[in-house]
């Protein structure tokens, strides 16, 4: 008993915390007034240039070194960054609707990465195959706490990328609501003919934001990729982008509540998979399991989304020329 | 033709041109030749010959194969502007495609009636069902304000793992690891039929697309429903002073797009398959973004659109066979029109700017030599500015 809820909290914080980080991002994106609908082709891209990177040093460094793991994770977010900035041209220089670019960006990096995966490892490694192997991420265990009961399992087995998140998701917290561009940012999303007035730059703020969303859902595509799959292939596109989208909307759009939305998240996915495991049903019950998140999400946001407040400014497109 | 209209079919042209250009840019990028690629492309949809044929087939039994395969996109891309018309955003059209197919499937595929009875029960029964998903997806965002997107991604992932179950515990067939075939009875495509020696695969679909078509132009174009529909996605608060039931409109344009989802996915799962592949969700719901939005959201543009989109995803396959490129090729120039098309409401207003400025400009001209004629100025000027 004491051992499956040891799973059920390690298994559910290695999933929370990237989807938490993704959804700081989404945060960023639309507190500064840019829908984002694209976290979900971000984090599959930002996966796919950090495995790229991870895969090639992996094959010249030889198996044990760290190196590839934090080079991925770096690269990862350089990815997400990078790709993120299409998005921020469409919404922001071309005046797309935000709702359809963000849509267009999932569409075109999930085929754009299945593409280059497979015509890379053909072309480059000479070898067929729609994957990069990764290997799964070597896991810690912090002597003393881990051994106290329950509150333990948070420090047994961890993810190196936990503690990257939480450092991460520290400092999101501090620039978002600790200094004057965070304050600005959040302005641009809720009236930014005002932040015009007051001499911001609201097109610049929307695009550094768009960049930090697809930074930090490349860093959770990454997590992903080393802890869910120990690959990158298509499986990246599981839909976790719409669940942290799901997790800030929960979280009206601030980030300690949308923490809470993830772990429920990742609690439910965890739980869930236990349930089967200890009742010993068969695989096809996976399935069934598989759902509960998305589950948990829609009757979440049956209960939530009403009282929420999104934005004010969220999906608008701001013209200068219309104040 | 209106200036407008004209102007899209410009900008739209431009768009799908550039991205065929960046394609062949990077099929050059590979070593292939993307002249031969894109001949390849047509080849495999039975609109170019092919240099052989294997018995029975000929280029008309792969043009079949290819009308078999478009008919569904087109009803997908008319359930993504049905709801789109009410500025509502239907990505969750593979999730009702997949509901459709599987209920229809299991309640009329496998059972013993008469082809004259199942065919079209397949057809009502798909539309109820994905109806049933449509209206739920509208009625969470009426009345509990979801963002619509996120409900049906959600749904998307639900229905396909539950579907998956069922698929898994019960209609597997352990050969193909797929469901277990449906009978011709329930099909609506008439597969390999043979006439004058050569095989063709005639879908009673693409009869119903072409109806479809013309039903959702006339709803959009003639009717108070597409007057309202059209008013509620351009503004909400609007449309409620304007007496509009927004409610109402939301849920039922979610609806009938779910219903026509759902009869694509009939088309799909019972005609040009007869089985279903369990935890797969197809691209077609995806591609009908594409279809939508290349087609400025009207049935006949929409239909000109699909032909384009699905001559590319269905002859990949046979460009990849042949040319040695990855068939995935397909989807990112199918990603590219559809990033060009995004900004298409850029290029297209830029485009009118310039235009007016022409006209003004022209109007100013003429302002000079009619110098004496001052009375018809500002008649001729503002004129220009209404183009």
């Amino acid at each position: 008993m004491i051992d499956a809820l040891n799973t059920i909290i390690i298994d559910g914080m290695s999933f929370a915390l990237p989807l938490f980080i993704m959804a700081i991002g989404g945060i960023y994106s639309e507190r500064s007034g840019i829908t984002n609908l694209a976290l979900e082709g971000l984090q599959g891209m930002g996966a796919f240039v950090g495995a790229l990177v991870a895969y090639v040093l992996g094959r010249s460094l030889g198996g044990n070194s760290q190196v590839p793991y934090y080079m991925a994770m770096l690269f990862a977010m350089i990815g997400g960054c990078v790709y993120s900035m299409l998005h921020a041209v469409l919404c922001i220089k071309f005046k797309a609707n935000q709702v359809i670019s963000g849509v267009v960006i999932n569409i075109l990096g999930a085929a754009l990465t299945s593409f280059l995966t497979k015509t890379i490892n053909r072309q480059v490694f000479g070898a067929p195959s729609d994957k990069f192997d990764l290997g799964v991420s070597a896991r810690y265990t912090v002597p003393g706490i881990s051994k106290i009961p329950i509150l333990g399992a948070f420090f047994t087995r961890v993810y190196p990328f936990e503690l990257i998140i939480i450092v991460a998701a520290v400092i999101a917290w501090y620039f978002l609501y600790r200094t004057r561009f965070g304050l600005r940012l959040r302005a641009c999303g809720d009236n930014p003919a005002a932040v015009d007035a007051a001499g911001g730059d609201v097109a610049r703020t929307r695009f550094i934001a768009v960049m930090v969303s697809g930074a930090l859902s490349g860093l959770a595509g990454m997590c992903f990729a080393y802890s869910i799959s120990a690959k990158f292939s298509s499986d990246i596109y599981m839909g976790y982008g719409y669940l942290a989208i799901a997790g800030y909307i929960f979280g009206n759009w601030e980030l300690l509540p949308s923490l809470a939305a993830c772990l429920i998240f990742g609690f439910a996915r965890s739980a869930g998979s236990e349930i089967v495991l200890a009742l010993g049903m068969p695989s096809a019950y996976g399935d069934l399991v598989m759902i509960l998140p998305y589950v948990v999400t829609l009757l979440l946001l049956v209960f939530l989304s009403k009282h929420n407040q999104a934005p004010h400014a969220l999906g608008e497109i701001y013209d200068k020329a219309k104040r | 033709m209106t200036q407008a209209k004209k102007n899209y079919l410009r900008v739209a042209i431009t768009s799908v041109l550039v991205s065929l250009l960046v394609g062949a840019v990077v099929i050059l990028i590979l070593g292939k030749n993307p002249l031969t690629a894109y001949y390849n492309l047509l080849q495999g949809c039975g609109l170019a010959p092919k240099t052989k044929y294997g018995g029975g087939k000929s280029m008309f039994t792969d043009l079949s194969s290819y009308v078999d395969y478009w008919t569904p996109m087109i009803f997908a891309a008319l359930s993504y502007a049905f709801a789109m018309r009410a500025g509502l955003f239907n990505i969750g059209i593979s999730g009702q495609m997949l509901t459709a197919g599987f209920v229809a499937t299991i309640t009329i595929g496998y059972s013993q009636l008469p082809g004259l009875i199942a065919k079209p029960l397949v057809v009502i029964i798909g539309a109820i069902a994905g109806m049933a998903v449509g209206a739920l997806i509208g009625f969470l965002k009426y009345r509990f304000n979801i963002n619509e997107v996120v409900s049906s991604i959600m749904l998307n992932y639900i229905a396909r793992y539950v579907i998956s179950f069922f698929i898994q515990t019960r209609y597997i067939d352990p050969v193909s690891r797929q469901s277990v075939t449906i009978g011709d009875n329930a099909r609506l495509t008439f597969h390999q039929i043979l006439l004058g020696g050569y095989k063709y695969d005639l879908p009673i679909g693409f009869l119903l697309a072409i109806i479809a078509t013309i039903i959702v132009k006339f709803v959009f174009d003639k009717t108070v429903l597409g007057y309202e529909l059209r008013a509620v996605g351009l503004n909400k608060t609007a449309a409620r002073y304007a007496g509009i039931n927004v409610g109402r409109s939301i849920v039922l344009s979610m609806a009938v797009s779910g219903a026509l989802a759902g009869i694509a996915g009939v088309t799909y799962y019972l005609g040009y398959f007869a089985s279903i592949q369990p935890k797969v969700l197809i691209s077609t719901g995806y591609d009908a973004i594409a279809v939508g939005l290349l087609g400025n959201n009207d049935p006949v543009g929409i239909f000109i659109a699909s032909f384009l989109i699905e001559i590319i995803s269905k002859g990949s396959t046979y460009m990849s066979s042949q040319a040695g490129l990855e068939s995935e090729i397909a989807s990112v120039i199918t990603g590219l029109i559809l990033l060009a098309s995004a900004c298409n409401a850029f290029f297209l207003e830029r485009l009118q700017r310039r235009q007016n400025a022409r006209a003004e400009a022209a109007a100013g001209a003429q302002k000079v030599s009619q110098a004496a004629d001052s009375a018809d100025e500002g008649r001729s000027s503002r004129g220009g500015e209404r183009q």
